[in-house]
C-alpha cells in the first residue's frame, strides 16, 4: 500500500510541472500587468523600474526558468499588488475556503445521500419525482442568482442571517446553502442511480431472504456497495470547492481563495495567480489520492500493491 | 459564603462595565476592495486611501464639503519664489507611538515621497519636487525643479509617517500595521474580511464625534453592499449602483448621498494622421456631437444622475471652466447636413470599442450612442472589451477611431486638459494651438491668468470636438441614520473629520 502511495505521488510531479507551465504561459499571454497596477499617467522611467524589479522585462522562457527555480524552494514571488509573498496570501485565505467547503459538503452529503437512497428505494413515486425535480432546480439555478435571492429573503427581509462576511456559524449558513444546493443535486442523482443498480442485484435479494431487516439491507449492504461512484463525485466536488468558489465568495464577501484568485486574474497579478493555481492542483491531487485509498477501505476486493 | 459574595460583586462589576461599554459606538464602512496597503502613498486607489488616511495624515487635505483646501499637519505654506515653498507645520502633534510630528518627520516622509522606486504610484505628482531642507523644528523649505501650479494637490497627498517606526519595520510592514497622527489607531486586520480601528484618544484635532471603533468591510458585490446597508450591518456603503441608490433613498432610515464624480465620460474621436478614418475631418466630429442626445442618456439610462458637460471637460467648480460655452444640442438633421457637407451623404462605417464592466452602464451607454449614430448614417461595428484588455489598449493608444472612455485625472485643470496634449501617451488629438495653451497653463502661477488660459483651451476644444462630450458621472453612497455629516469627493475619497455617529 505504501509503495502504491509513493508511486502515485511520484507520478504527480510531471503533472505539477505541466500545470505550472500552462498557467504561466496563459497568464503571461493575457497581457502586461504594469498598466493595471500603476496608474496610466505614471512616467515611463517609473514603469520601466517596476518592470525591471518584477522581472517583467525578461524574455518569457527566462522568466519561466527563474520562476521554476524559486518555486521549487517554495517561493512564488511577491504579489504585484500587495508586496507580500504570493503563497502567504493564498494560505491566509485557505482556512476560510476550507471552512466553507466543509460546511457545504457536509450539508450536501447529509441531505443528498439519504435523498438519493429514498428516491431509489421509492422509485417513480412522488418522493422520487420530488427529489429529481429539486435536483434539477439546484443544478439549473445559477449560484449568483440564488445567493442574491437568499440574501434578500433571509437577511434583508427576515433578518435571520447576516448578509455576508465571515464570523459566527450564522455567517456560514447562507453561502454554504448556495454551494450545497449544487453539490446536493449531483450527489443525490448519483446515489439514486447507483442504488437503483445495486437494489436489483442478487445479493440484495439474498440478504432479504436471510431475514435481515429492510433498514440493514438498504443502508448497510446496498448503500455500501453503491457508494464508490458517489465517493468519486464527492471527492471531485470537494476538490473543486477547496479551489475556492468565486461567485459565492464574491456575493457573500467570504474572504476565501476564490475571490483572491479572480481579483488577481483581473489585475494580472501573476505571482498570486500562479500560487493559487498550483495550490489548487496540489489539493486536487491529494484529494483524489485519498478517494482512491478510500476505495480500498470500502471494497475489500480492491487491493493496491 | 465570602467566596460567593465576592463572585457576585465581580459579576455585577462586570455587568456594569459591559453596560458602560455598550454605549461605545462602532461604525461599519463597506467598500469595494480590501486595502492592499494602509500606507496612503502606497497606491492611489480610493479604497486604500480612505482607510489609510484615517490613521496616517497628510500636510493638507481637501474637504469634500465645497472642495476646500484646508490645513492638516501643516498650518500653511508660502511661495518664496516660483520654485521654492516654505511650509509651516502644526506644533504639539505626536504620532501614536510617542514620536513627535516635526520637520524631521516631514523630511523623512518627503524623501520617501519623491523616491519613485518606493512611491511609483505618485511619480507624476512628486516629479516637480527636488529637495527639502529644515529651517527649524516646525518649518521646512521645499525646492521645486520648475514652477508647479498644482502645488496644493501635491501637498495634500504627502502623508507623514513616523521615521523611527518606519525605519524599524520597513515599507511593507508599515503598510500592514501603520502608525500615524490621525483620528484612529490600527487595531486588527483580518484580510479580505475586516479591518478594525479604534479611536485615537489623544488626537490633536477635532475628531469624529461618537465613534469609538471604525470597522472596514470589503464587499466586492455591489448588491451585497446595498443589502448590508439595508440590514443595518453597514453604516456607510460606498460605490452603490444607481438602482440600489434609488431604493435606499426611498427608505426612511437610510440616506443616499449622490456625489458628482471627477470622472468625465466621453467618446474618443481619433483625429491622428496615422488613424485613417472619416473622423479626421472636424466637420464629421462636430456632426457626431449633434447626433447624440446626451440629455436622453442622462435621463433614461442614468435616471437623471449624470452631470451635463457644457461642451467642455472641466467641471463647473474647477478653475478654467468656461461659463460661456454650451454643449452641441441634439440635432440629427444638422448632423446629417454636416456629414453631407463633409462628403458623406450616405454616412460611413466605423469600429466602436466599448469596455464591459469597467464603468457603470458602459455597455448600455455605448449601445444607446451606437443607435443614435446609426440614425444619422454612421454605422458602427461594436467591439466589446474586457476591462483588463480595455486598459491595455487605452495605454497603448489602440482605442481608435471611436471608443467610450471615462477619464478621471486628479483635480487640477492641467492634469485634466493635458490628456489632450499631443505628447500625452494616449491623446487622440494633435493640435498645436491646444498644445501651446496647455504648456502655458502648466507654468502659469497667477491664478487669474491661468483661469483665462484654460477657458480659451475649453473654447478651442469645443470647436475642434476631439471627443463626443457625454456626461460627468455621479457616485452613490448610502448611510444609515446613525451617521451625520458624511460627504465624499468626486474621486471617491471620504474622511471622518466632522462626521458624527449617534447611538
Amino acid at each position: 500500500m505504501l509503495r502504491y502511495v509513493a508511486r502515485r505521488l511520484l507520478l504527480t510531479l510531471p503533472v505539477f510541472v505541466g500545470i505550472l507551465f500552462i498557467s504561466f504561459l496563459l497568464t503571461h499571454l493575457s497581457g502586461d500587468p504594469t498598466d493595471l497596477i500603476l496608474t496610466p499617467d505614471t512616467p515611463d522611467h517609473v514603469r520601466e523600474e517596476f518592470r525591471r524589479r518584477h522581472g517583467l522585462d525578461q524574455p518569457f522562457l527566462v522568466q519561466f526558468y527563474q520562476f521554476c527555480i524559486r518555486a521549487l524552494q517554495g517561493d512564488f514571488g511577491n504579489s504585484l499588488r500587495f508586496n507580500q509573498p504570493a503563497l502567504e496570501l493564498v494560505f491566509e485565505r485557505l482556512g476560510a475556503t476550507a471552512e466553507l467547503a466543509l460546511a457545504a459538503m457536509f450539508l450536501a452529503i447529509a441531505v443528498g445521500i439519504p435523498a438519493g437512497v429514498v428516491a431509489a428505494y421509492r422509485r417513480n413515486t412522488p418522493i422520487d419525482l420530488g427529489v429529481r425535480a429539486v435536483s434539477l432546480f439546484g443544478l439549473a439555478v445559477p449560484s449568483f442568482y440564488l445567493g442574491v435571492v437568499l440574501i434578500f429573503v433571509f437577511a434583508v427581509w427576515l433578518r435571520w442571517f447576516p448578509s455576508g462576511g465571515r464570523g459566527t456559524w450564522m455567517h456560514l449558513v447562507l453561502p454554504a446553502v448556495v454551494l450545497a444546493v449544487d453539490q446536493l443535486a449531483l450527489i443525490a442523482r448519483t446515489t439514486r442511480s447507483c442504488m437503483l443498480d445495486v437494489l436489483n442485484q442478487d445479493y440484495v435479494r439474498t440478504a432479504r431472504s436471510k431475514g435481515l431487516g429492510e433498514g440493514w439491507v438498504v443502508w448497510g449492504h446496498a448503500l455500501r456497495n453503491a457508494f464508490i461512484p458517489v465517493l468519486t463525485v464527492i471527492g471531485l466536488q470537494f476538490g473543486i470547492l477547496l479551489g475556492g468558489v468565486v461567485v459565492t465568495e464574491t456575493v457573500f464577501s467570504w474572504p476565501g481563495v476564490g475571490r483572491l484568485a479572480v481579483q488577481a486574474i483581473y489585475a494580472r497579478d501573476f505571482p498570486v495567480v500562479q500560487a493559487t493555481v498550483f495550490l489548487f492542483a496540489v489539493i486536487f491531487v491529494i484529494v483524489n489520492l485519498i478517494v482512491d485509498l478510500l476505495y480500498a477501505v470500502l471494497d475489500p476486493r480492491i487491493g493496491y500493491k | 459564603m465570602k467566596h460567593a459574595v465576592r463572585k457576585l460583586l465581580l459579576a455585577s462589576a462586570l455587568g456594569v462595565a459591559l453596560i458602560g461599554s455598550a454605549s461605545a459606538s462602532t461604525l461599519v464602512v463597506a467598500q469595494n476592495f480590501d486595502p492592499q496597503t494602509l500606507w496612503p502613498n502606497g497606491t492611489t486607489a480610493s479604497d486604500n486611501l480612505n482607510a489609510g488616511s484615517a490613521i496616517v495624515e497628510a500636510l493638507f487635505w481637501v474637504d469634500p464639503n465645497g472642495e476646500v483646501f484646508k490645513p492638516l499637519l501643516a498650518t500653511g505654506y508660502e511661495l518664496e519664489s516660483d520654485t521654492s515653498v516654505i511650509v509651516r507645520l502644526r506644533e504639539g502633534v505626536s504620532f501614536t507611538n510617542g514620536e513627535p510630528m516635526n520637520a524631521d518627520a516631514v523630511i523623512h516622509s518627503f524623501n520617501i515621497f519623491i523616491d519613485t522606486s518606493k512611491t511609483p504610484a505618485y511619480a507624476r505628482v512628486s516629479d516637480p519636487f527636488e529637495s527639502i531642507e529644515k529651517i527649524d523644528d516646525y518649518t521646512v523649505r521645499m525646492r521645486l525643479k520648475y514652477p508647479y501650479p498644482p502645488l496644493r494637490l501635491a501637498l495634500s497627498q504627502m502623508y507623514i509617517t513616523p521615521p523611527g517606526y518606519w525605519n524599524e519595520v520597513g515599507l511593507e510592514a508599515f503598510g500592514l500595521r501603520p502608525i500615524g497622527t490621525g483620528p484612529f489607531v490600527f487595531e486588527s486586520w483580518a484580510r479580505d474580511d475586516r479591518l478594525v480601528m479604534s479611536l485615537n484618544a489623544d488626537y490633536w484635532g477635532e475628531g469624529p464625534d461618537g465613534i469609538t471603533e471604525l470597522v472596514w468591510r470589503p464587499v466586492p458585490d455591489e448588491i451585497a453592499r446595498a443589502a448590508g446597508l439595508m440590514t443595518g450591518e453597514f453604516d456607510i456603503a460606498a460605490s452603490l449602483p444607481v438602482a440600489a441608490a434609488l431604493e435606499i433613498d426611498a427608505r426612511p432610515d437610510l440616506s443616499m448621498v449622490p456625489v458628482p464624480s471627477y470622472r468625465i465620460y466621453q467618446m474618443i474621436l481619433s483625429s491622428l494622421e496615422e488613424h485613417v478614418s472619416p473622423l479626421q475631418d472636424r466637420t464629421v466630429r462636430q456632426a457626431m456631437n449633434y447626433a447624440v442626445d446626451k440629455d436622453a442618456i442622462i435621463e433614461y439610462l442614468l435616471f437623471g444622475y449624470g452631470v451635463p458637460l457644457r461642451g467642455q471637460v472641466l467641471r463647473e467648480p474647477q478653475l478654467g471652466f468656461n461659463p460661456d460655452l454650451e454643449d452641441y444640442p441634439f440635432d440629427p438633421d444638422r448632423a446629417r447636413a454636416l456629414l453631407a457637407e463633409a462628403g458623406y451623404p450616405n454616412g460611413f462605417n466605423l469600429d466602436f470599442k466599448c469596455p464591459s464592466g469597467r464603468y457603470a452602464q458602459d455597455r448600455e451607454v455605448c449601445e444607446a450612442v451606437a443607435g443614435m449614430l446609426a440614425d444619422v448614417g454612421v454605422q458602427t461595428n461594436m467591439i466589446i472589451l474586457e476591462p483588463g484588455e480595455f486598459l491595455r489598449q487605452l495605454r497603448a493608444s489602440e482605442l481608435w477611431p471611436l471608443a467610450y472612455v471615462g477619464l478621471a485625472p486628479q483635480d487640477d485643470p492641467d492634469l485634466q486638459v493635458s490628456q489632450y496634449h499631443s505628447t500625452w501617451r494616449y491623446s487622440y488629438i494633435r493640435n498645436a494651438e491646444l498644445d501651446r495653451l496647455i504648456d502655458t497653463g502648466r507654468q502659469e502661477m497667477d491664478v487669474e491668468k491661468r483661469a483665462e488660459i484654460y477657458r480659451d483651451a475649453m473654447a478651442l476644444m469645443r470647436e475642434e470636438a476631439p471627443i463626443i462630450f457625454l456626461f460627468g458621472g455621479v457616485d452613490f453612497y448610502g448611510t444609515s441614520d446613525r451617521v451625520a455629516n458624511f460627504n465624499a469627493r468626486g474621486d471617491g475619497r471620504f474622511f471622518f473629520y466632522g462626521v458624527s455617529a449617534t447611538r
